[in-house]
């Protein structure tokens, strides 16, 4: 209709070949501006993600590669290294897990209580810093401050009088874990503590003040206003900090490297070990796919929740 | 009766337990720690940087005395300088590409309907939470075949990957809050489409933009595990890379070490004092949709 008016070469936009570009930029919209994006996503996603599955049906150890679906996958449950790996990654990630959204919940609660708005961006600056720092950073700092020789940490516990000579953390099983954990706790906080401080600000200032209409105490009106309000900020700082510790890499690796003996080897580290190193990219395939599939489930929790918000908003 | 009073001296006594923990000398108390906990081990890496060898070896708290000889050992001795401006052109490069093309994305999810857009919209976010380390392996060999191990664009690449699908979701939640009426304005005043997203829509997001960006550059900063994938080649590392790279050697110089840690935290750590607004509204903008 709109054409008509302009005759039959020219569009709304002009004639000649700037004109003619902008009308069909202009009738493909969605086209100009989503198609580079999925396009990008294709190359650099689903091209290696569909190599990933390929890779994981190919028998890689040794020498040459042939097909054989079923190898890698049986070896997988029968690889003792590989139980250790899980357990060592559920320990991680659920310590982690806790840790974090646990300190994170009291620092969002603390920082909610101060009503200078300066003094709590000055502590939110502070506590974001950790965030910022570069994951294989945080590892060799912990690394370095839980030195079995040198470190600061047996300095401090000598000169208290706590320990008597130095004590190896990071080459001891049971501390090495701990250690991670709390480092990559370190690192995890503040995400949690923001997430969980946005929860506490979203609160409408509407149920304090029914609630205080109706006399309730400040334990009462924690009880019953604040916990079931952050429940769902509750869901998503837990779940995606429990989803990124599962994956985790940088920090366990640059910390103690998957040492002592495998102790704190997580599935990361696993799969890092024989795809990259040990170049069985077959089994190292396999692993990953196994592990992605686990995430997958959970992201797709996740996901189902933010497209039931999604609709809530739109509307 | 005797019950009640019971129960309600209970509850009293909860109420006073919760009235301390509420007072304002617990909440500072408790974020004084906090802070204590985060910036410790971040003091503790600038201290052993500005110790001389001997210095580190003794086990003294403070420096005794303070010097910057361990920062020309790490940058200039090993060349990590090189590694430094890697990172800067990886992180920049990377930046520019994903906001440019994640930006239009995710006004598009905001905006129009398409054949199977949730669908696509729900890819965006499956590539979102799918865990890297799963591509690490394809990407290795896929990188090896193209020739681009031990280079910058193999890293840039693989940030494409990791931080596209973040900005697309997070600018969509930026554009959601932006009434659609103002396109519809912008387009009867004879703006086209593009026109309208470029010079009306655009500028009002900016803020958001500024958000998206800062996280972008600081994610991309800070990447490890494709980093050390690619390239631990001096051409073209960075430098959380080669800091890590200290960890391998036979005597750790652990001087050194921390010296090119401080380097690499320095950039993300001012900006985050610089941008913590931004970087707040990025993190949870991820959760508002």
């Amino acid at each position: 209709m709109a054409t008509e008016e302009y005759g039959r070469d020219v569009g709304p936009h002009g004639g000649g070949v700037t004109g003619r570009i902008s009308d069909w930029v202009n009738d493909h919209i969605r086209t100009v501006l989503l198609g580079p994006s999925l396009v990008a996503l294709f190359v650099v996603f689903i091209y290696p993600a569909v190599m990933l599955l390929w890779l994981s049906l190919l028998n890689t150890r040794g020498f040459g590669e042939t097909f054989e679906p079923a190898y890698n996958y049986e070896r997988i449950f029968t690889d003792p290294t590989f139980w250790n790996a899980v357990e060592n990654t559920l320990v991680y990630s659920f310590g982690s897990l806790v840790v974090s959204v646990g300190a994170g919940l009291v620092i969002a609660l603390a920082l909610n209580k101060v009503t200078a708005d300066r003094l709590r961006n000055g502590y939110t600056t502070l506590i974001l810093l950790s965030w910022a720092v570069p994951l294989s950073i945080v590892g060799v700092t912990w690394r370095w401050m839980f030195n079995g020789q040198l470190g600061v940490v047996n300095r401090v516990l000598l000169d208290v009088g706590l320990l008597s000579s130095t004590f190896s953390w990071l080459t001891t099983s049971s501390t090495a874990m701990a250690v991670i954990i709390l480092a990559d706790s370190w690192s995890r906080i503040p995400f949690a503590a923001i997430v969980l401080l946005a929860g506490l600000q979203s609160i409408p200032q509407e149920m304090y003040d029914a609630a205080k209409v109706d006399g309730a105490t400040s334990l009462q009106t924690f009880r019953n206003v604040t916990l079931p309000y952050l429940r769902p900020s509750f869901f998503v700082a837990g779940l995606i900090t429990w989803m990124f510790a599962f994956r985790a890499f940088a920090i366990p690796f640059s910390t103690t490297g998957g040492g002592p003996g495998g102790a704190t080897e997580t599935l990361a580290i696993y799969i890092h070990r024989f795809g990259i190193q040990l170049l069985d990219y077959g089994f190292a395939s396999a692993v990953a796919v196994i592990l992605v599939s686990v995430t997958l489930v959970v992201a797709a929790g996740y996901v189902y929740f933010i497209l039931e918000r999604m609709e809530e908003i739109e509307v | 009766m005797a019950g009640a009073d019971l129960t309600n001296e209970r509850y009293r006594r909860r109420q006073r337990v919760w009235d301390v923990v509420e007072s304002p000398y617990v909440v500072h108390l408790v974020l004084f720690l906090a802070v204590l906990f985060i910036v410790t081990p971040l003091v503790w890496m600038l201290l052993t940087s500005l110790k001389t060898r001997q210095g580190v070896l003794a086990m003294t708290y403070l420096p005794l005395e303070p010097t910057l000889d361990a920062y020309s050992r790490a940058l200039i001795d090993r060349g990590f300088w090189r590694a430094v401006v890697n990172s800067v052109i990886v992180a920049s490069a990377s930046t520019a590409i994903v906001m440019v093309l994640g930006t239009p994305a995710g006004y598009v999810f905001s905006r129009y309907r398409f054949p199977y857009d949730n669908a696509v919209f729900v890819f965006v976010l499956f590539t979102r939470l799918f865990p890297p380390i799963g591509l690490v392996t394809p990407y290795y060999r896929i990188v090896s075949t193209f020739g681009l191990l031990n280079t910058k664009t193999g890293i840039v690449i693989a940030n494409v990957y990791l931080w596209l699908p973040l900005v697309i979701y997070i600018m969509r939640n930026f554009f959601i809050t932006i009434p659609t009426a103002l396109d519809e304005a912008a387009r009867v005043d004879g703006c086209t489409k593009v026109q309208a997203f470029r010079h009306v829509v655009f500028p009002v997001v900016l803020p958001g933009f500024a958000a998206g960006t800062i996280l972008t550059f600081l994610y991309s900063w800070r990447e490890f595990l494709f980093a050390f994938t690619v390239s631990t080649d001096l051409q073209s590392m960075t430098i959380p890379v080669a800091t890590f790279l200290f960890v391998g050697d036979a005597g750790i110089d652990w001087g050194a070490m921390a010296a090119a840690a401080v380097v690499s935290v320095i950039p993300s750590a001012l900006v985050v004092i610089a941008f913590n607004r931004y970087i707040v509204v990025g993190l949870t903008g991820g959760m508002k949709g």
